[in-house]
């Protein structure tokens, strides 16, 4: 066994004895097999349990040269008592799109991270970058180098910058991908390269692709821009697999609920009166989907995937505007382009000029770590409109009198708001 | 716009030099003060050469960059209160 030193650690070994496998675990055993560091931050850890506060510091001018992100300084305040966790800089690495990767990558990675860092990482941060936890600042340009000139990888997005995009599995693994996320999500890291790894903005910008409404990346609940794959003709319907359903040859869900007798599938119970437009009904034998009224929620379609499938003429509904609750409480994203087609041909021009607007109005009125949806909320949907040149459509109506935003501007009206009050007196009492 | 960023450059650092005097770190958004015909992009833009010059420094706390000037160093608690 190495020479490392395990500190007393009571509160924090008892979350070893849960039924869930611990972190505890799984730090201690790295840090038996020779790095300090574990034992120190559990350590640490024991420490904060014990005064309920953190003992790390946070912030500094940590950083490689040239890059104003990617590495997040953090410095313990008892460096004494657990030297090896005297720096524990975070560096957050851009993970692939949809996160493949060779395991011959993840092993050199996790070679450069042993020798030059914690041995700690985790896999992936809610960003979606690989999280390498914990190294001095003296390894942080060699471990860039590595990164950079060994791996054919880039730190990832920090601070006020455009963060690091991520997107769901996509095309390469889900037929109900409308959309080429990882296309998409590669080309607007590469695109917006400054913004990601300088700062820009008045606080962070994500940016999150889902291939479809099911939105396994919850875009539409975490970034600040979203990307949604739809269609907007009709869903596909294969009425003789919809029959193999009703007639219980083929699993609802495709079996995913067949651990338990759910009894006889009933496409009226668990489809139809479950449709939120109430837009579905068999026709005898048929069933029949009024897609005017179709909300593409995809819940249909996850019921019964081998009979119904989403349509051919797809692009993606973009969203701004989601965020957690630091002011205001936490918010979901609202509907700015109901549907746009995501064109390779023309490098997505659509979605950037739109994102460039976005931009020039937060850079300018967005308050210091003021995110975009609370600006949204500040200054009115319809001061978000007029700066993005957007028309008001009735899906950003989050329901009818909530947010009524679409008003008269002056400059609509004829004569303006001024008005002679003597003319107006005379024909009405005061 | 005709902005001279070599000219932007300086106006950015002479403004924060002074500031350095009594609030050693600043956000990009005081930093538009610098010169208010530059479009923020474009005094962002200076902040981060100057930075690469070594001119400037960031700051960072995870969540939010700030700018500082070398040399000029205070709290970090006192950076980041409002
Ligand atoms: C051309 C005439 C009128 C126009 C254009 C007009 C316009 C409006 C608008 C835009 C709202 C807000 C709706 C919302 O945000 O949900 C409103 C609400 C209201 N109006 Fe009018 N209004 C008119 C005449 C009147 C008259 C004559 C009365 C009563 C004598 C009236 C009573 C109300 C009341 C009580 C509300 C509030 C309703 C609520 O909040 O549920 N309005 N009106
Ligand atoms: C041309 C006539 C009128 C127009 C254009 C008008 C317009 C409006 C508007 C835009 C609102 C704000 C709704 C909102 O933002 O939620 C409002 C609220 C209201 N109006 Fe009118 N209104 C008119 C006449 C009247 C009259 C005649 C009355 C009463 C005799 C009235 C009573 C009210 C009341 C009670 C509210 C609700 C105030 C509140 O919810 O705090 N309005 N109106
Ligand atoms: S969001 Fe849709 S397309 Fe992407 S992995 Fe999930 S189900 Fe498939
Ligand atoms: S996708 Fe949703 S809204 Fe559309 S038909 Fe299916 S269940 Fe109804």
């Amino acid at each position: 066994m190495a020479d490392v030193k395990k500190h007393d650690t009571p509160m924090v070994d008892e979350l070893k004895s849960g039924p869930w496998p611990s972190f505890v675990d799984d730090i201690e055993q790295r840090g038996f097999n020779g790095k300090q560091a574990c034992l120190d931050l559990l350590g640490q850890l024991e420490l904060s349990y014990k005064h309920k506060e953190t003992h790390w510091k946070h912030g500094g001018i940590v950083g490689v040269f040239g890059y104003g992100g990617g590495v997040i300084g953090r410095y313990s305040d008892v460096p004494e008592e657990f030297p090896a966790i005297a720096h524990f800089h975070t560096i957050r690495v851009n993970q692939p799109a949809s996160k493949f990767y060779s395991t011959a990558f993840l092993r050199k990675l996790c070679e450069i991270w042993d020798y030059r860092g914690s041995g700690m990482t985790n896999f992936h941060g809610s960003t979606g970058d690989m999280v390498l936890l914990g190294t001095s600042t003296d390894q942080l340009e060699p471990v860039f180098f590595d990164l950079t000139h060994q791996m054919g990888a880039d730190l990832g997005g920090s601070g006020s910058n455009l963060r690091t995009p991520s997107c769901c599995v996509g095309k390469a693994r889900c037929e109900w991908s409308c959309i080429d996320t990882q296309d998409i999500c590669y080309n607007l890291t590469m695109t917006f390269q400054d913004e990601l790894h300088r700062p820009a903005f008045p606080y962070k910008f994500k940016f999150k692709v889902s291939g479809c409404p099911n939105d396994c990346v919850a875009a539409i609940a975490r970034c600040d821009c979203a990307i949604i794959g739809t269609w907007r003709d009709e869903i596909r319907i294969d009425q003789e697999a919809v029959k193999a359903y009703m007639g219980g040859e083929l699993k609802p869900n495709a079996g995913a609920h067949s651990d338990r007798d759910w009894g006889a599938f009933d496409i009226q119970k668990e489809v139809i009166d479950l449709c939120p437009s109430q837009c579905m009904m068999m026709d005898g034998n048929e069933l029949k989907i009024n897609n005017r009224e179709c909300v593409r929620c995809m819940h249909c379609i996850n019921v019964m995937p081998e009979a119904l499938r989403p349509g051919l003429d797809t692009g993606a509904t973009i969203l701004v505007g989601a965020k957690a609750p630091i002011l205001e409480g936490a918010q979901l994203a609202t509907v700015a382009l109901p549907f746009i087609k995501m064109d390779k041909d023309n490098d997505y021009e659509e979605i950037k000029d739109f994102v460039d607007k976005v931009w020039d109005w937060w850079m300018e009125e967005g308050k210091n770590r003021e995110r975009f949806g609370e600006l949204i909320q500040r200054q009115s949907m319809q001061e978000f409109l007029r700066r993005t040149e957007l028309k008001p459509i009735p899906q950003m109506v989050k329901e009818p009198r909530s947010n009524p935003y679409v008003f008269w501007s002056a400059e609509e009206v004829e004569g303006g708001w001024k008005r002679d009050v003597k003319t107006f007196r005379a024909r009405h009492a005061a | 716009m005709g902005v001279n960023m070599e000219e932007l450059k300086e106006k950015v650092l002479a403004f924060a030099t002074k500031k350095a005097a009594h609030k050693s770190k600043m956000y990009i958004k005081d930093l538009y003060k610098a010169d208010p015909d530059a479009s923020p992009r474009q005094i962002k833009k200076a902040a981060n050469e100057l930075v690469k010059e070594q001119k400037l420094e960031y700051f960072s706390s995870g969540s939010t960059v700030m700018y500082g000037v070398p040399g000029f160093g205070k709290g970090i608690e006192e950076a980041f209160e409002e």
